[in-house]
C-alpha cells in the first residue's frame, strides 16, 4: 500500500462516516426552517452567539448542549437494561453503516490505479442497504419491548409491523430496477444513468421506472417512519411511541439515527432514480475531457450567483420592525463577507485547474469534487421533499397504512416487474 | 493473520450464541443469542468469499426471520411468571452431553486426520452475485425452480390455513 492508497482509504471512510453525521445538523435545521416556511412563521431565530444566529443553525448547538447535560433517567421498572441501552445504538449504527456502499463520485483514476468512491469498496450494493434496513427493526423492537410501557410496546409493534410489511414493496420495486440496470452494484447503476435517452433525456431511473420511483419513495417514507407514516410516534395516541421512556443522550441517539436514516434513504433514492452523482447531460468522460471549459464557466457563474445570494441575505436578514442601528444588518454584512471569502477561495481553486494539464490528475480530482457536490445537492433536494411531505400531509390511520402497503403497492410492484421484464426482453 | 483472528472470533461468537439460545430462560435473551449466531455465521461466509450467501444470511435469516421471531415475542409480551417451570433442565442437559460426547470425540478425530494443506482464495469472482446467478440459472435451473415451488406450497398452505379459521367463525 502506497501513501496514496492509505490517503484514499482515509478520505473515503471519512466522507462516508462524517457526511451523514454532518447532515444530521443540516436535516434538523432544514426541518425547522421548512416547518416555519410551510406554516408561515419564522422558525428558529433567537438562539445566538454574540448576535450571530446563522439563520437558526445555532439552535442546533443549544439543543445539543441541552441533550448532553440533561439527566439520563433509566426508570426503575426497566428490567432488561442491556437491551434498553443497546436499542438506540442499533438504530444509529445501522443507519450510518448502510451509507457505506453508496458511491458519491465516479471511480477515480489516479496514477494508473482506480479507486471506487464509496466507504467500503464492496460490490454488494443494494443488498447491503437492504440488510441493514432490516437490522434497524431490532432497535425499534428492543426499545419498545424493554421500555415495559404500554405506549412503548404499542409504538414498537406498530413500527416493526410497518417496516417489515413495507420492505416487501420496496424489495419488489428494486427487483424491477435491477431488471433495467442489469447490476446490483450502485456505482454501475449510477454510471448507467449517465447515458442519454434518445440523445437528449438523461437515462435516469425516474424516467425509465416512474412507477418504481413512486413505490420506492412511498416505501422509503414508511421505512424511515416519517409522516405520513409516523404512526409509531403518533403523539395524539401514543405520546412518543417506542422512545417514550428515553431521555437525554439515549433519546438523542434515536433522534440522530432517524435523521441519518433520512439522509441515507434520500441518498439511495438519488442513486437509484436520479442519476446519483452524475451531473445532468455531462458524463464523467465528457467532464474530464472538458475540465477547463467547465471550470471557466463555473468561474463566471459562481460570482454571479453569489451576487444575487448576497442581495437575498441583505433583504431577508433584517428586523421585522424599524430599529436604530439594526444589529441584523451588521450580522448580514458579516455573513456576506464570509461567503465572498469562500467564493474567492473557490475561484483560486478553479484558476489552478485552468492552468493544470489537460486530462491530468487535477482534472480527475476536479471532476470528483464536482460530482460530490452534485450528489450532495441532489440529496439535499430529496431531503427537502421529505420535509415538504411531512409538513403538508396528515398522518394515515393504521389500517389505511397496511391496506396501502399490501393491497395497492404490492400488486403495483408485481405488475411493474412483469411489464418491465416484458419490455426489456422485447428490446434486447 | 487477521483472517485467522476474525475466523476464531466469529466461530467463538457463533458457538456462544448457540449455547446462550439453549441456556437462557427468557425467550428474548434466547432470540438475541440466536441473532448473534446468525450474524457471526454471516461473517464466516464473508471470510469464505461467499458474498451472496453473506448478504442473504444477513437479509433473510438475521434480518427477516429473526425480526419476525422478536416481533412475536414482543407481541405475546411474556413475563417471568408466564414461563414454564423447568426443574429438571440441568439433568436433561447433562444427559444430552453424555449422548453427544462420543459423536463429538469422533468428529474431533476425523478433523485431526484431515491432510494439512494450504487454503487459498478461489479466484475468478467465486461466490459473487453474478457468478452464482449464472450457475443457478444455467446449470441448475430445474432444481432451483422445484425448490421455489416448495416455498410456494408453504405460502399457499399458510394462506389456506388462515382462511379456514376465519370461515369457521
Amino acid at each position: 500500500m502506497s501513501a496514496l492508497d492509505i490517503f484514499m482509504v482515509v478520505v473515503r471512510v471519512a466522507f462516508s462516516a462524517f457526511i451523514p453525521l454532518c447532515f444530521i445538523a443540516v436535516c434538523v435545521w432544514m426541518e425547522r426552517r421548512g416547518a416555519g416556511f410551510f406554516q408561515d412563521r419564522s422558525g428558529p431565530n433567537r438562539a445566538n452567539i454574540f448576535g450571530f444566529r446563522a439563520a437558526g443553525l445555532v439552535q442546533n448547538l443549544a439543543d445539543a448542549a441541552k441533550l448532553i447535560f440533561k439527566e439520563d433517567v433509566t426508570s426503575g421498572h426497566i428490567k432488561h437494561k442491556f437491551y434498553f441501552v443497546l436499542a438506540p445504538l442499533i438504530v444509529f449504527f445501522t443507519a450510518v453503516v448502510s451509507f457505506a456502499v453508496v458511491p458519491f463520485a465516479d471511480t477515480l483514476v489516479l496514477g494508473g490505479k482506480s479507486y471506487l468512491m464509496q466507504g467500503i469498496p464492496l460490490d454488494l450494493g443494494i443488498l447491503w442497504f437492504l440488510s441493514f434496513v432490516g437490522f434497524s427493526v431490532y432497535g425499534i423492537i428492543l426499545a419498545g419491548w424493554s421500555s415495559t410501557n404500554k405506549y412503548g410496546v404499542l409504538g414498537g409493534l406498530r413500527s416493526a409491523a410497518q417496516v417489515i410489511s413495507y420492505e416487501i414493496p420496496m424489495g419488489l420495486a428494486i427487483v424491477s430496477l435491477l431488471v433495467v440496470y442489469g447490476t446490483i452494484h450502485l456505482n454501475e447503476i449510477a454510471q448507467f444513468q449517465g447515458r442519454l435517452l434518445f440523445g437528449f433525456i438523461p437515462m435516469w431511473g425516474a424516467v425509465l421506472q416512474p412507477l418504481g420511483l413512486v413505490i420506492f419513495i412511498v416505501a422509503a417514507f414508511a421505512e424511515t417512519n416519517r409522516t405520513p407514516f409516523d404512526l409509531a410516534e403518533g403523539e395524539s395516541e401514543l405520546v412518543a411511541g417506542f422512545h417514550v421512556e428515553y431521555s437525554a443522550m439515549k433519546f438523542a441517539v434515536f433522534f440522530m439515527g432517524e435523521y441519518v436514516a433520512l439522509f441515507v434513504s434520500s441518498a439511495m433514492i438519488v442513486t437509484l432514480f436520479f442519476g446519483g452523482y452524475q451531473v445532468p447531460f455531462l458524463s464523467t468522460a465528457t467532464l474530464i475531457n472538458n475540465a477547463k471549459p467547465v471550470a471557466f464557466l463555473l468561474m463566471v457563474a459562481v460570482p454571479v450567483a453569489m451576487h444575487y445570494f448576497a442581495g437575498w441575505i441583505r433583504r431577508s436578514n433584517v428586523s421585522h420592525y424599524p430599529r436604530e442601528n439594526d444589529p441584523r444588518v451588521f450580522e448580514a454584512e458579516i455573513y456576506i463577507k464570509c461567503f465572498w471569502g469562500l467564493v474567492i477561495f473557490l475561484e483560486v481553486v478553479l484558476l489552478l485547474i485552468l492552468f493544470a494539464d489537460k486530462g491530468g490528475p487535477a482534472a480527475h480530482i476536479f471532476v470528483m469534487l464536482l460530482q460530490m457536490a452534485t450528489f450532495l445537492v441532489k440529496v439535499t433536494m430529496m431531503i427537502f421533499v421529505y420535509i415538504w411531505v411531512r409538513w403538508t400531509l396528515p398522518r394515515f390511520r393504521y389500517d389505511q397504512l397496511q391496506r396501502l402497503g399490501w393491497q395497492t403497492l404490492l400488486p403495483l410492484a408485481l405488475l411493474n416487474i412483469f411489464v418491465t421484464s416484458a419490455v426489456v426482453v422485447a428490446l434486447s | 493473520m487477521i483472517t485467522e483472528l476474525l475466523f476464531n472470533g466469529f466461530a467463538i461468537l457463533a458457538v456462544l450464541g448457540a449455547v446462550g439460545l439453549v441456556l437462557f430462560r427468557h425467550p428474548m435473551n434466547g432470540a438475541m443469542s440466536l441473532v448473534v449466531t446468525m450474524v457471526s455465521l454471516a461473517g464466516l461466509y464473508a471470510l469464505l468469499s461467499a458474498k451472496l450467501i453473506f448478504a442473504l444470511q444477513l437479509i433473510v435469516y438475521a434480518g427477516a426471520i429473526m425480526s419476525l421471531i422478536l416481533f412475536i415475542i414482543m407481541f405475546l409480551n411474556l413475563q417471568e411468571k408466564d414461563l414454564p417451570e423447568e426443574s429438571g433442565r440441568w439433568y436433561y442437559l447433562l444427559g444430552g452431553v453424555v449422548v453427544i460426547a462420543p459423536i463429538a470425540l469422533f468428529l474431533v478425530k476425523i478433523v485431526k486426520t484431515l491432510p494439512g494443506s494450504e487454503a487459498t482464495i478461489v479466484g475468478g469472482g467465486f461466490g459473487g452475485i453474478k457468478e452464482v446467478g449464472l450457475v443457478l440459472f444455467q446449470d441448475w435451473l430445474l432444481p432451483f425452480e422445484i425448490v421455489s415451488i416448495l416455498l410456494l406450497i408453504a405460502l399457499v398452505g399458510a394462506v389456506v390455513l388462515a382462511g379456514k379459521r376465519r370461515l369457521g367463525k
